[in-house]
């Protein structure tokens, strides 16, 4: 993949941005610590020092959580955008997530106690994930109108999210603690032990990206193009919502819904690169989307004292002035 | 060489049918007929994009449904009759999409892939165009790149959806003569529909005509001839 110099100058400064605000979300908090207390808790762990106990479990898996989430979603959004043709679409205005938030209400609010087990809620955001991209697909084939297929996504989200407090209304206390815990979702949920697992699947989901990249070339220019230049659209339709739904999936199950990073830092990556070769893309949404939610993060620890403002809040405060900026400049 | 056997033509009902056809690399082919006479879906069925009622389409003596995606791809370059261009993407990462059957698995390009995009720009004198964005370019121009696009990729054939009806005269003029050019020098075969009849009987075209009263593709030599078709 060769990269231009503009870019890798890019690059390099967000790595840097990156690792910058990755190592203050490890430093900073209630309790005081510094760098090299870090760099102990990493290689002389010792279970007795409340310093380490506090970066090991919960600054580290929330840094983690953060860097592969706004990795995640936005590599999710740039598929989605490039599938559809349409600056506007993303996981979240898509009601993708909203596939899986229903998938995890139904089976934990069902009582039985296998949906409600770690395996239980990934399975069930996966797979809700995926139902609902493949809904969206065989959907858009009616909904030719960018701004229609974004309206379409948002009723599909109201309407989720009514089944969802019905749903509510009727559990048991119990399986309602266990969802209404999930729901809140967080950048703090996870713990470290569940990392492993979490990045198996990302990695998974940015490989087969890779893989799909020069197809995603060619797609810019409609799917005729695609079959003209010898590539099965339709095999390469499916494989662009499995991915979305791994990615989509795996981010919801551990954070629930975030919203807008998987709109605005593909377009932002579009306008910043002025490319559409989806190497180069795919690796600056991988990094612009990780440095964005790491930021969030920081603001969000930067105020912790005072109140504690949710991670979705924050990214809707900044996610969706920018959709509006879109949306004013396409419909000039 | 692309050859046409007993193909009949059209989506639900017939539209027409070719009895025996051959296109042959080094000319350039001009199909005519009347608006919705099935002159895009010949053109379409003959590039594999949709499959013909009846009879084959045989590109080398090897039946197109028969043959991958990729290898059609190297044999047939297929131009659209109103490309549009996308937002963020450059003129030159346009042109090279067109090497897709010869770039890397990650679309990394080669000295080569450079050299015959920059061959090509001069040959169609769409030099000064390379660092712009495809959506800012005006018709003439992102057709000139489309057909381009398609030249770069290789292929003996390359099909053309009424390439010159946006443009204006000189535009016309400017696109025919290339496309001559490359027959005659780069030993390209050229198919494209027109209803730009007058001008293009100014050039050394084969013509073929849909006739709509007996159904079928004919060879035509004279302009008389098409205007029995056109003024009934």
């Amino acid at each position: 993949m060769k990269m231009s110099a503009s870019h890798k100058t890019l690059f390099v400064i967000s790595g840097v941005f990156l690792l910058i605000l990755s190592c203050l979300g490890l430093v900073r908090g209630e309790v005081q610590t510094s760098l090299s207390d870090v760099q102990e808790a990493f290689f002389h762990y010792s279970d007795s020092d409340l310093r380490h106990i506090v970066i090991q479990e919960f600054r580290l898996p929330r840094v983690a959580m953060a860097i592969i989430a706004g990795a995640s979603l936005s590599a999710a959004g740039m598929l989605m955008q490039t599938l559809f043709q349409n600056p506007l679409a993303g996981p979240y205005v898509l009601g993708i997530n909203s596939g899986s938030s229903l998938l995890v209400a139904l089976g934990t609010l069902s009582g039985i106690s296998f949906f409600s087990t770690e395996v239980g809620v990934i399975g069930s955001a996966l797979l809700g994930a995926f139902i609902f991209g493949v809904f969206i697909l065989l959907s858009s084939v009616y909904l030719r109108n960018q701004i229609s297929l974004l309206l379409f996504g948002i009723m599909l989200g109201s309407f989720v999210s009514a089944i969802i407090t019905i749903l509510q209304v009727t559990a048991h206390a119990q399986s309602l603690k266990a969802f209404t815990l999930w729901s809140m979702g967080s950048l703090q949920a996870v713990e470290l032990r569940q990392i492993p697992l979490i990045l198996v699947v990302f990695v998974i989901a940015i490989v087969l990206s890779f893989l799909i990249v020069k197809p995603l070339n060619i797609l810019v220019l409609g799917e005729e193009a695609v079959k003209l230049m010898g590539y099965r659209v339709k095999r390469l339709r499916w494989m662009i919502v499995l991915i979305t739904a791994l990615f989509t999936g795996l981010v919801t199950a551990y954070c629930g819904p975030i919203a807008f990073v998987g709109l605005a830092i593909p377009n932002l990556s579009r306008i910043l690169l002025k490319t559409q070769r989806h190497g180069v893309l795919l690796f600056a949404n991988l990094l612009f989307g990780a440095l964005f939610l790491v930021a969030c993060d920081a603001l969000i620890q930067l105020f912790s004292n005072s109140m504690l403002i949710p991670i979705n809040g924050l990214t809707s405060l900044i996610g969706a002035p920018f959709v509006i900026f879109i949306l004013i400049k396409k419909l000039k | 060489m692309i050859a046409l056997k007993n193909l009949t033509i059209g989506f639900d009902h017939e539209l027409f049918s070719v009895h025996d056809f051959n296109f042959e690399i080094g000319r350039v082919y001009s199909i005519l007929g009347r608006n919705g006479i099935g002159k895009s879906t010949l053109l379409r069925a003959i590039a594999g994009l949709n499959s013909p009622l009846k009879g084959s389409v045989l590109i080398e003596n090897n039946d197109i449904v028969n043959m991958s995606g990729k290898a059609v791809a190297q044999k047939i370059a297929f131009v659209n009759s109103n490309p549009l261009g996308v937002s963020h993407l450059p003129v030159d990462e346009f042109l090279l999409l067109g090497r897709s059957n010869f770039t890397s698995i990650w679309g990394a390009y080669s000295k080569d892939d450079l050299d015959i995009l920059a061959h090509t720009k001069m040959l169609f004198q769409i030099e000064h165009l390379g660092m712009k964005y495809t959506n800012q370019l005006s018709t003439g121009e992102l057709q000139l790149c489309a057909i381009a696009k398609a030249f770069i990729q290789g292929s003996d054939m390359i099909l053309l959806d009424e390439p010159t009806s946006a443009l204006d005269y000189s535009n016309k003029r400017k696109i025919y003569d290339l496309l001559l050019r490359q027959a005659s020098e780069y030993k390209k075969g050229i198919i494209l529909t027109t209803h730009d009849i007058e001008l293009a009987f100014k050039y050394a075209f084969k013509f073929l005509l849909i006739n709509s009263r007996s159904k079928t593709l004919e060879k035509i030599s004279s302009f008389s001839e098409a205007e029995k078709e056109f003024l009934i």
